[in-house]
């Protein structure tokens, strides 16, 4: 029986662990990949799940000054239709922009919005959700600064890069996958 | 068998026969509906600005249901909730009255004038009304409007001297492609049009 009742334990305690492991692997992890000369490369990988629960322990007071203005409130039906209707539109680049030193286009492709920017200093590329924005605003109160939006969109980004920013200082990718 | 029992046999037969027909009418719509909603083409709105002097070009494609939707939200001096203040406060027009004028008049020149300032020339022709106006002096700019005339039934000028940009966008949806606006001066070049 002492045998039996050692031998269960060791048992339990891997199920759990590989059940762990198994939680973190299915979860979605954004990774903040940062080079910089001077600090050299740094990998920053956190379950999406880690944020949003830090962010749920985040006093209420501290955001209760931080109130969205009425003005902005108002527009909630304006932007989300306008959001709605970015939805719908078919696939296009939207907008471009070309002077002798920067370059900036923004596409729609399926339900995403991608930004690129290329100038003299900094080559930006930007991946938005356009679907992932919608639910996010449709859900939030408008009415208090709220962390819970990001992850709202992060969580239906698709996996990939989300942003890359590579500049003359440094590197900056985020990625979610 | 008692009569519930009857009712309710007779009403899953009737259910049961009426399946397939509902079935078939959900399809035949569905093929219909398909194709109808598919072949609906988007209406897309475009803005180029070229800048000669910095050498700037934006150009900017987005569907006309996009650019009235987001109008609502837009509110600065001058432009506000979809409507565009033409400021002409000792203005007192009757606009109803000179847009259907417009509208139903012959062909011809209306307008004519050469100033110091600018020459203006107002045209209708073939349907189409096209503005023209040359500056002399400042931007030297040369603007170049075309509108359609089934455009001015939407052209709505409130009393307070505002265009309804909105409701006229609206009706643009329904006009076929071709420039709308060209504006060339010393400074920037703007073509709008709608495809």
């Amino acid at each position: 029986m002492s045998q039996r009742g050692i031998s269960t334990i060791p048992a339990i305690l891997l199920a759990a662990v590989a059940g762990l492991f198994t939680a973190l692997l299915l979860m979605d992890w954004v990774v903040v990949d940062i080079t910089t000369a001077d600090t050299g490369h740094l990998v920053v990988p956190c379950p999406l799940m880690v944020p949003r629960v830090a962010a749920a322990f985040i006093p209420d007071d501290a955001f209760e000054d931080a109130v969205v203005p009425a003005e902005l409130r108002e527009q909630r039906e304006a932007v989300l239709t306008a959001v709605q209707a970015l939805l719908d539109a078919p696939d296009a680049t939207l907008v471009r922009v070309n002077d002798p030193e920067t370059r900036v286009e923004i596409t729609k492709r399926g339900h995403l919005l991608e930004i690129a920017v290329d100038s003299d200093d900094a080559v930006v590329r930007c991946t938005v959700p356009i679907d992932g924005v919608y639910e996010a605003l449709e859900e939030w109160d408008w009415e208090h600064v709220d962390p819970e939006l990001v992850f709202d969109i992060l969580d239906r980004a698709p996996g990939g890069t989300l942003v890359s920013v590579k500049a003359d200082d440094a590197d900056v990718d985020i990625r979610v996958w | 068998m008692s009569h519930t029992t009857t009712i309710r046999s007779a009403v899953r037969a009737v259910a049961l026969r009426q399946i397939p027909a509902a079935l078939a009418v959900i399809v035949l719509v569905a093929g219909l509906a398909g194709p109808a909603a598919a072949e609906e083409p988007t209406r897309w709105l475009n803005v180029n600005v070229t800048e000669p002097g910095t050498e700037t070009n934006v150009e900017v494609h987005l569907p006309l249901s996009l650019v009235i939707s987001v109008l609502d939200g837009i509110n600065v001096e001058g432009f506000e909730a979809g409507k565009i203040d033409l400021e002409l406060e000792d203005a007192d027009i009757d606009w109803p009255v000179v847009i259907a004028a417009v509208a139903e008049a012959p062909d011809g020149e209306f307008v004519r004038a050469k100033t110091q300032d600018a020459d203006v020339s107002i045209v209708k022709r073939e349907d189409m009304i096209y503005v023209d106006v040359t500056e002399h002096e400042g931007d030297e700019a040369v603007v170049k409007v075309t509108l359609p005339v089934t455009l001015l039934s939407s052209l709505n000028i409130d009393n307070e001297n505002k265009v309804d940009v909105k409701a006229l966008l609206a009706s643009i949806d329904t006009l076929p492609d071709g420039e709308l606006v060209r504006v060339s001066s010393n400074d920037a070049n703007v073509r709008i049009w709608v495809e």
